[in-house]
């Protein structure tokens, strides 16, 4: 029967890098993945990585740590996973785009708070911004200028991770192999391996849960309820048209108004569509001459089908944003399913009720970022070593113990219905 | 069928070939999805029209399976390009 130290449940970004960690540590590892590597929504997803796109705080800090680990990633691995930089070398940096006086004061507010905890991130008015970006519509108010966050091959950081671990002779990757049970002491509920559809048994003492939106599958096989829900996005590509946007990212201010819940926020003065779909543009032109133009935020269910209304939609913001986009042909759109936590933090820890259980799940639409620093944490987790990041406790899954899921799922059930109610009437309308 | 020769040109939309789809596979490739994700190839203009026979020809050679247990891309809209102007109109 094999045996290992630790076994990872999970072939995309959080186990990849979970795995690549330990077996720095020496651990001997066995990674199993259902289908193949970068499968799952690390294969449906933008790249781009930064601490800018966070909740200043725990959020945004998570995120500079992972960058800093991305830093040396790109300097010491042989594989290349397309940290992409402008022609100068530098990181492509984001910009965000203002279009009301209310999305002026939000982003003061938070360049003020990112400052203070050493984010490089600054306020432009139009004219810079239209330096930045010559082609962004000339009605904006003004924005943010984040020069540090960066853009990678998301599918490619989990092969990199994969072939980087193998050099160390530690690492086993079991693909087109699904966990189907986890092996526990009867008395103190430690784990002791896994079962495969294979009706194989893999024998480890440590076991870490990395399936994104599929964790509470995974965890119900332990006994925990893990508040992990698919959240839909969806983008469209472009033709090779040269650079729209000069090769950074550009969202609009809206992305934090239509990733996070919070109370009375200010209303985009945005179309019915763009409303119903929880539309909000992000766009950047990649070196190849590629642009990718998104995204969307919704809860649907595991589908990951796209949409012809919500590429509609994303068309619309594209054009109000770029007006040249508008003679700009689509060649694809693909969807993803984003691992929403309920409190909108991820969960990188142990679990004190299952003894060698661990969680690398639940990053919403920041696991591309935040795979390095999760996998170091993961690593020393299980090794017993010091944690890097201060605030680790804070995404813990001790934190549950004292917070009400059921109220945060009403407030994600509310937004929920409420967009609905206005595709319904569009709907209507037609 | 003959061995095709390693520097053989199999997409040329992303310029990707048949060497670099070998090496893929020896990476544990084992569909036409996961060489696309490891190459690029099938991911430029014509989204695999004109190479996924190829690729799935190399596939089956390298791994010793049936041309039909390697897959195929996903289909994915639009069915052609259309301009994003035309699709903010909802013409679609
Ligand atoms: C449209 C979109 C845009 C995004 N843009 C960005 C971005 O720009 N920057 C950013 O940082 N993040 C972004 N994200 C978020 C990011 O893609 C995710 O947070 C990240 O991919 C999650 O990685 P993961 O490893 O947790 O999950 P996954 O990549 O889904 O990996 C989980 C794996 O577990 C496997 N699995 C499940 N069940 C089992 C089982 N029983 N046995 C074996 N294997 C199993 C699955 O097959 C899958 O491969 C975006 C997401 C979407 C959808």
């Amino acid at each position: 029967m094999k045996s290992y130290d630790v076994i990872v449940i999970g072939g995309g970004m959080m186990g990849t890098a979970s795995a690549y960690y330990l077996t720095q540590e020496g651990m001997k590892v066995c990674l199993i993945e259902r289908d193949d590597i970068a499968f799952g929504t690390v294969s449906h997803t933008d790249g781009y990585i930064g601490a800018s796109e966070k909740e200043p705080g725990v959020d945004s800090m998570q995120g500079m740590a992972s960058m800093k680990l991305y830093d040396e990633m790109r300097k010491t691995f042989d594989y290349d996973f397309e940290y992409s930089t402008n022609e100068n070398g530098d990181p492509i940096g984001f910009v965000y785009f203002c279009e009301s006086e209310f999305e002026m004061e939000m982003a003061k507010k938070q360049v003020a708070e990112n400052q203070k905890l050493g984010i490089e991130q600054y306020m432009v008015s139009v004219q810079e911004l239209r330096e930045l970006e010559p082609n962004c519509a000339t009605d904006l108010l003004g924005g943010m200028w984040v020069p540090k966050d960066a853009a990678v091959c998301p599918f490619k950081v989990p092969f990199a991770f994969v072939q980087e671990a193998r050099k160390t002779g530690l690492l086993d990757v079991m693909t087109r192999t699904e966990v189907v049970d986890i092996i526990q002491d009867p008395n103190t509920k430690a784990v002791q391996g896994v079962v495969t559809d294979k009706g194989e048994t893999i024998n480890a003492p440590n076991i870490v849960n990395a399936c994104g939106c599929w964790a509470p599958f995974i965890g119900a096989m332990v006994g925990m309820e893990i508040p992990i829900e698919p959240r839909f996005g969806q983008l469209t590509i472009t033709e090779k048209a040269g650079k729209i946007t000069q090769n950074r990212l550009c969202m609009e201010y809206g992305y934090f108004l239509t990733k996070f819940f919070h109370d009375g926020e200010g209303e985009r003065p945005i179309p019915d569509l763009v409303k119903a779909y929880n539309v909000c543009l992000n766009i950047t032109s990649d070196l190849t001459g590629n642009t990718v133009i998104g995204g969307c935020r919704l809860f649907r269910g595991f589908s990951i089908k796209s949409e012809y209304k919500i590429m509609q939609a994303c068309a619309m913001r594209g054009i109000r944003f770029f007006p040249m986009v508008k003679d700009l042909n689509c060649i694809r759109a693909f969807g993803g399913i984003r691992p929403f936590c309920l409190d909108q933090l991820p969960i990188v820890s142990d679990v004190e009720e299952v003894p060698g259980f661990f969680m690398a799940a639940g990053h919403e639409g920041d696991g591309i970022t935040l795979g390095p620093i999760t996998g170091k944490l993961i690593s020393q987790y299980v090794t017993g070593k010091p944690l890097e990041f201060e605030l680790a406790h804070e995404i813990a899954w001790s934190r549950f113990k004292n917070k009400d899921i059921a109220a945060l799922k009403a407030k994600e059930e509310a937004n929920t219905r409420a967009l609905q109610e206005i595709e319904r009437k569009i709907l209507a309308r037609l | 069928m003959a061995r095709l020769d390693d520097d053989m040109l199999v997409c040329r939309c992303e310029e990707v070939t048949v060497g670099e789809i070998r090496e893929a596979i020896a990476q544990g490739a084992f569909d036409v999805v996961g060489v696309k994700r490891r190459t690029r190839a099938g991911m430029g203009l014509c989204q695999g029209r004109t190479c996924e026979k190829l690729v799935q020809q190399i596939i089956s050679q390298e791994l010793g399976v049936g041309p039909h247990e390697t897959g195929s891309s996903s289909v994915r809209p639009p069915v052609r390009p259309i301009s994003y102007g035309a699709l903010a109109e909802g013409e679609f």
